[in-house]
């Protein structure tokens, strides 16, 4: 090919041979998951030598021994020419058809234009016959009256929804909801916060670990009907196992950290912003994903309400934070610096936009954060207005915020294109029964609580258990950093010993005395008390007393104030040790 | 029968090529206007020249008009024009010429056939025909169509003969089967053999045979008029007047151009133009 060798598997084809040096020759009724049909013609090549001498389909002619074949003479781009003259004729608005048409100097001819989407390449009929199972659309009519519909051009009776067809539709021509007689189910994209739609096998998000593909059971439609299974046959590494199930896995371990993030709160509850009422109210996480290259509208920030991007955006800072009503007294620390950056997004994306951040204060304490709001004052020229809105209310297509502007001592009305809250940071919800299950405490906000807020900041008052991150309190990525290393580092020293290294205020059980009633096992708040089996000499069974497992006792005595035959004692505060203090104090 | 014997003989003389050297059925049939052919089905044997086919079998042109081509192989076939009519019926020579074999039919065509509208008819055909799976012969096809369509009413444009070509010249490569590897045969010869008359449709939106309705005019000619009377009788809207022995004249705004008379006219008083 090209006058370069290759040498492809028996049953590929020119186009594979042409791949495999890397010729690009382009393709618009070919896709790797069905069979070919060679119908579009985009895709010829001439056969120079070896076999019958003039234009192949190179999608669908096989590979022979012996063919000479050349991929870019004049006789080829000729034709290609006039394919893409014909098929731009037939759907002048095509897209990916005006793209080829210029890489190809396609210059268009006084031919009689059609005002058609469907180039007829028939991808979503083989698709549906071949691959899904169906067969629910097919080609009705001949020549040029050939359509692509259901028989009879009724709605379908077996069209199950998967949508394969319009995901390989290359001009967008088909919708299945014209002919599907169940509703489709769209799945929004839990990342991009329901901006756009995802499919039911996902990469949950690019930077997710593992790196692999997940299938949402209860959306699957294979698992729902036993059909598709389009994933499974086109699996070149044949990856896909229908039947795996949900493992349980149990590790014995040394240590735990707990990281659990968090989430935040839902603004809908402040009515007065409209969140949810009107479209164009975002939260800064929604805010984030859209203008992210990796989100729904590929880093274009674009109103929801119109599809264009807004002129103006309004930021409303602390969205439930520092409000002890209904919010949070606290403050969650990150959302002055993340919208002074959300700003400076936004005014890099719409030059001419014009940015406003109503604030109470302005919270920028790390490495060199108060320059960078200075920065985005001073330089980017975003508003920043001291002051509480009260209200967000809708003026034509464009909303208006009223708040008050402290500094100049005013009311001011904003008309803006779009606004932006920064909700309050709060712990991931079913944090609490986790604390519960590993026996640490927690505040009423459910923040997990540390050993000591000084000298303990990433332990719990359980042995064994850290905390890093947000599910401690709020702070932003180079705090989570910083403290997920230290608590990092408390774990590998505690497992890094070959002894575990303890302070002896533990508490140790009178096996005499004890007759196994296990109370101190219902107080013990870190689990430490444990049951044993004293056996004699030929192995029966004498008595099951407790016993203290010196690793997890934290010597609060719990388990000795309850104990009612007074098996217990913590060393170090035996009776007789108390007794001798109070005597030697009391002298 | 005599036409029988005589092809044989002829054949056997001939003694057939290294391809042909088996007998063949050819059929025959006279076409003036499109659409009313007389058929007589004669069988001939490869090599016999055209001229004798049409002239020695198949009995000459209807009313002894003057022969302008012959049209071999249906719809897919090709022309050849009356001055290759000493080509022999063979496979090689008919698709030197632009014509082929096909299927063994053989149309004639006399003066009063457009080869423009014979183009368009059997393109017609085609399209009709065409599957649609491919985009040359869909789109192709149906295009070319388009363009003939308009040529034929009076509207070709410069370089439509030009667009023509490409058209062919594309489906005829980059078809998915023959029948849109040999849709664009009838346009490929008729714009060989007589691109003239498609030139004077589009440019001097003139129709020289007197077939296309757009841009034909018919009128009647006193001078050769006996006032014989058999157009009035056959014409259907009644746009020809005119006393026994006496010169007719035709209605333009009654004459719908059907044709009739510039077909019965025993004189060839009427003319179109």
């Amino acid at each position: 090919m090209n006058n370069q060798e290759v040498e492809v598997e028996e049953g590929r084809t020119l186009l594979d041979a042409a791949r495999a040096l890397s010729i690009e020759i382009p393709t618009l009724c070919h896709h790797r998951a069905v069979p070919p049909a060679g119908a579009c013609r985009i895709c010829v090549v001439e056969v120079k030598g070896g076999g019958r001498p003039g234009l192949v389909p190179a999608c669908a002619y096989p590979a022979q021994e012996g063919l000479v074949i050349e991929t870019d003479t004049e006789r080829v781009l000729a034709s290609r020419q006039m394919t893409l003259r014909l098929l731009l004729a037939r759907c002048p608005d095509s897209e990916v058809l005006k793209e080829l048409a210029e890489r190809y100097n396609a210059e268009p001819l006084p031919l009689e234009q059609k005002d058609d989407k469907c180039i007829m390449c028939g991808l979503c009929v083989r698709v549906c016959r071949e691959v899904i199972g169906p067969s629910a659309t097919c080609f009705t009519g001949r020549g040029a009256d050939r359509t692509v519909s259901t028989p009879y051009k009724m709605l379908s009776d077996v069209c199950i929804g998967c949508g394969a067809c319009a995901f390989l539709c290359p001009t967008g021509a088909i919708d299945p909801a014209e002919f599907c007689t169940h509703p489709l189910e769209k799945i929004p994209n839990e990342f991009n916060c329901g901006q756009d739609f995802r499919t039911p096998i996902h990469v949950p998000f690019p930077q997710a670990v593992p790196n692999k593909p997940v299938i949402d059971k209860d959306n699957c439609i294979h698992f729902k009907t036993g059909k598709c299974g389009a994933c499974k046959s086109i699996c070149p590494a044949g990856a896909i196992d229908y039947d795996m199930e949900d493992e349980t896995v149990e590790e014995k371990v040394g240590a735990i950290i707990v990281a659990t993030g968090y989430e935040m709160i839902d603004p809908a509850v402040y009515e007065e912003y409209g969140y949810r009422r009107y479209p164009d109210v975002l939260t800064s996480m929604e805010f984030e994903r859209m203008v992210s290259a990796s989100g729904a509208t590929d880093g274009r920030l674009l109103r929801p309400s119109n599809g264009k991007p807004p002129k103006s955006v309004v930021f409303l800072q602390c969205i439930g934070s520092r409000e002890e009503k209904i919010g949070k007294p606290y403050s969650s620390k990150i959302c002055c610096m993340y919208t002074a950056k959300h700003a400076v997004l936004y005014k890099h994306k719409v030059h001419d936009g014009q940015a406003f951040i109503f604030y109470m204060d302005i919270r920028s304490a790390g490495k060199n954060y108060e320059e960078f709001v200075r920065r985005v004052v001073k330089e980017k020229n975003v508003t920043y207005l001291r002051g509480r809105v009260a209200k967000v209310y809708p003026r034509g297509d464009k909303l208006v915020v009223r708040g008050a502007d402290t500094l100049s001592g005013g009311q001011v009305e904003i008309s803006a294109e779009m606004v932006v809250l920064a909700p309050a940071m709060i712990p991931s919800s079913g944090v609490r029964e986790l604390a519960q299950t590993l026996r640490i405490g927690y505040d009423e906000h459910g923040f997990l609580s540390e050993a000591h807020p000084k000298l303990k900041p990433v332990e719990t008052n359980t042995a064994g258990v850290f905390l890093a991150g947000a599910c401690h309190s709020p702070k932003d990525i180079p705090d989570s950093v910083a403290q997920a290393s230290a608590a990092a580092g408390k774990a590998l020293g505690l497992v890094s010993h070959e002894q575990l290294t303890r302070e002896p205020t533990i508490g140790v059980v009178n096996e005499q005395t004890c007759n196994g009633c296990f109370e101190c096992k219902n107080v013990c708040a870190y689990g430490a008390i444990e049951r044993k089996e004293l056996r004699d000499r030929k192995g029966q069974l004498l008595a099951i007393v407790a016993h203290i497992n010196e690793g997890l006792c934290q010597g609060c005595g719990a388990c000795s104030v309850t104990c009612r035959s007074k098996s217990i004692e913590v060393q170090g505060f035996r009776e007789d040790q108390l007794f001798a203090e109070i005597n030697a104090v009391s002298r | 029968m005599p036409a029988l014997l005589l092809a044989d003989e002829i054949g056997a003389r001939r003694g057939g090529r290294d391809r042909c050297d088996r007998s063949d059925d050819y059929s025959v049939a006279s076409a003036g206007r499109h659409g009313r052919f007389r058929c007589s089905v004669l069988i001939a044997v490869l090599g016999v020249v055209v001229l004798l086919i049409v002239f020695g079998i198949g009995g000459g042109t209807q009313k002894k008009r003057k022969l302008k081509a012959i049209q071999t192989g249906g719809p897919s076939g090709g022309c050849i024009p009356e001055s290759l009519i000493d080509l022999p019926v063979d496979y090689e020579q008919l698709t030197q010429s632009g014509a082929m074999m096909g299927s063994g039919g053989l149309i004639v065509m006399d003066e009063r056939t457009c080869m423009v509208d014979v183009a368009r008819y059997f393109l017609s055909l085609l399209v009709d025909e065409s599957c649609g799976k491919c985009t040359p012969c869909r789109e192709g096809l149906f295009q070319m169509h388009e363009i003939l369509n308009r040529i034929v009413e009076g509207e070709g444009r410069e370089g439509d003969i030009e667009l023509l070509e490409q058209l062919a010249a594309y489906v005829k490569d980059s078809s998915l089967c023959m029948l849109g590897g040999t849709a664009p045969n009838p346009v490929l010869s008729t714009l060989r053999h007589f691109r003239h008359e498609y030139e004077a449709h589009i440019k001097e939106k003139k129709c020289p045979a007197g077939v296309c309705k757009a841009l034909v005019q018919f009128r009647i000619a006193a001078g050769d008029c006996k006032g014989c009377g058999l157009c009035k009788k056959n014409c259907p809207s009644n746009a020809i007047a005119g006393e026994k022995k006496e010169p007719h004249s035709i209605d333009a705004s009654e004459c719908v151009k059907c044709g009739v008379c510039y077909e019965e006219c025993p004189f060839d008083a009427v003319k179109a133009g």
